[in-house]
């Protein structure tokens, strides 16, 4: 009988981490189509602004979206085509609205006793429209005598590792009589095919090898300690670096640079699932070191910060 | 003695058309034919042009269809004139011809469900330019209009390519 009860058991339990793993998902990056800054510049939608001296442009994002009809037809375009690959992209236009009214909001609240919403320099500095994936598009009108044609450039890029991992591009046929909007649409069918191809080879990289993340190491000023201070006879440095290189998959990153201060690994490649087979970031990946240093016999408190999926750093010597 | 003989005719010429058919199922098979593209197709669809090759000329036209699906899945195509880019196959698995044999014998016998995704866009018209008598055999040409959407989704639903989301 009791036989039983355990094979009842253990059936169970199988079953249990049978269908958690069948159904546990990768987290999903995001995608988001954002102008390039060579179209934001030759349309004229770019803003100057002095920067202790030097004058420097960047692209006004909401007046291209007020103002230019044509990006608005290539976006949908391209959106309608990638939702239906099961791939809705983030629409950029909405996410500039709603952190516009996400600030009007934190700047009217306010609990009974006055206090306002916390937040910090840094919090501000990251309240920007971002995805994981950032489509960048570009294009041009030529005209020939009569002929009109369009030069067509989509480049995605991880938004972390800044690495391009999937573009189209090239020209299409020139017309006397079609309108821009259907050239810039034709433009689209012809390539977000190519596109898409790419856009899966990187995918089936990720789900291979693991997600490509970037960790920074830091130090804060008041920490009497740094990366070379020793343990066992051994640089914290390199104990951190053994820590990455046994949770990596297949110990596959790069150390770019070590300092007694500062350290900074890429191309590290991470498990898309944890031990508990749950789907992973770069901040899940790196609470586990986050734990390793602050327990004995190391015991460095530390503050873990993220930007998005894909990147994470550890500050030594505070919380 | 009339009738035998017309039967004996009937049934000679059929058994020469079902010849000639496997002949060119064993041609597409063995990637006797060309594809390239010919226009960018509407929503959804690719506008190829595909070569084939038969002894019969009526064979090589409808063999046209069945080339241009399998291309589209296998092979992928290269590109024409100015804005008619080249595609890459829908399947990044070489292998998958023969991993999935039993489904794709059965998607690509005659009347078979490929037929589904494909329509001919010169209705049977073929340029003069666009036939050609090679050796014994006739090269033609053949303006196809293949809807890839469907093509993809079925191919995703049936477990032979992945989803762009799959694994998210």
């Amino acid at each position: 009988m009791k036989k039983i009860v355990n094979i009842k058991k253990t059936l169970a339990l199988f079953t249990i981490f049978f269908v958690s793993f069948a159904f546990s998902q990768a987290k999903k990056p995001t995608i988001m189509i954002v102008p390039s800054d060579v179209w934001c510049n030759t349309n004229g939608y770019m803003m100057e602004f002095d920067n202790q001296g030097t004058k420097v442009k960047i692209p006004n994002y909401k007046k291209v979206f007020q103002e230019n009809m044509d990006i608005k037809t290539v976006i949908s375009k391209i959106n309608t085509l990638m939702a239906e690959r099961g791939f809705p992209l983030k629409d950029m236009e909405s996410a500039i609205k709603t952190l516009e009214a996400e600030s009007a909001e934190n700047n009217l609240t306010s609990s009974k006793t006055g206090a306002g919403i916390a937040e910090s320099p840094i919090d501000k500095i990251k309240k920007v429209a971002k995805a994981d994936i950032i489509i960048q598009l570009t294009w041009e009108t030529k005209q020939v005598g009569p002929k009109k044609s369009v030069n067509f450039i989509l480049q995605g890029i991880d938004s972390y590792t800044d690495k391009q991992i999937a573009a189209a591009q090239g020209t299409g046929a020139p017309s006397f009589s079609a309108e821009i909007p259907v050239l810039l649409e034709e433009a689209v069918l012809a390539h977000v095919d190519n596109f898409n191809a790419q856009l899966q080879k990187h995918f089936d990289d990720m789900f291979e090898n693991g997600r490509e993340i970037i960790v920074r190491i830091k130090k804060f000023n008041g920490w009497s300690g740094n990366l070379e201070k020793q343990y066992d006879g051994q640089d914290l440095s390199v104990i951190i670096e053994d820590w990455i290189a046994k949770n990596t998959v297949k110990g596959r990153f790069n150390t770019s640079d070590a300092t007694e201060n500062t350290m900074l690994f890429e191309q590290v490649r991470i498990p898309l699932y944890d031990s508990k087979n749950r789907a992973t970031d770069a901040r899940g990946f790196l609470r586990g070191l986050q734990d390793y240093l602050k327990n004995a016999p190391y015991s460095i408190p530390n503050k873990l910060t993220m930007k998005g999926l894909g990147q994470a750093v550890i500050i030594l010597g505070e919380k | 003695m009339k009738k035998l003989f017309t039967l004996f005719i009937l049934i000679s010429s059929l058994a020469g058309f079902s010849q000639a058919q496997k002949k060119a199922d064993k041609a597409t098979n063995q990637w006797k034919y060309e594809i390239e593209c010919a226009g960018i197709g509407t929503d959804g669809t690719y506008l190829v042009k595909v070569w084939s090759y038969s002894k019969n000329g009526k064979i090589a036209i409808t063999q046209a269809k069945k080339n241009a699906v399998h291309g589209i899945i296998f092979k992928g195509f290269s590109g024409g004139e100015r804005g008619c880019n080249a595609q890459k196959p829908l399947t990044t698995n070489p292998n998958i011809e023969s991993e999935k044999e039993e489904f794709f014998l059965s998607f690509f016998e005659e009347g078979g469900k490929y037929m589904k995704y494909v329509s001919e866009s010169t209705d049977g018209n073929i340029d003069a330019s666009d036939r050609m008598k090679v050796g014994k055999e006739y090269k033609i040409g053949v303006i196809v209009s293949v809807s890839k959407d469907a093509l993809r989704k079925d191919l995703e639903a049936a477990g032979i390519i992945r989803s762009l989301s799959s694994g998210f």
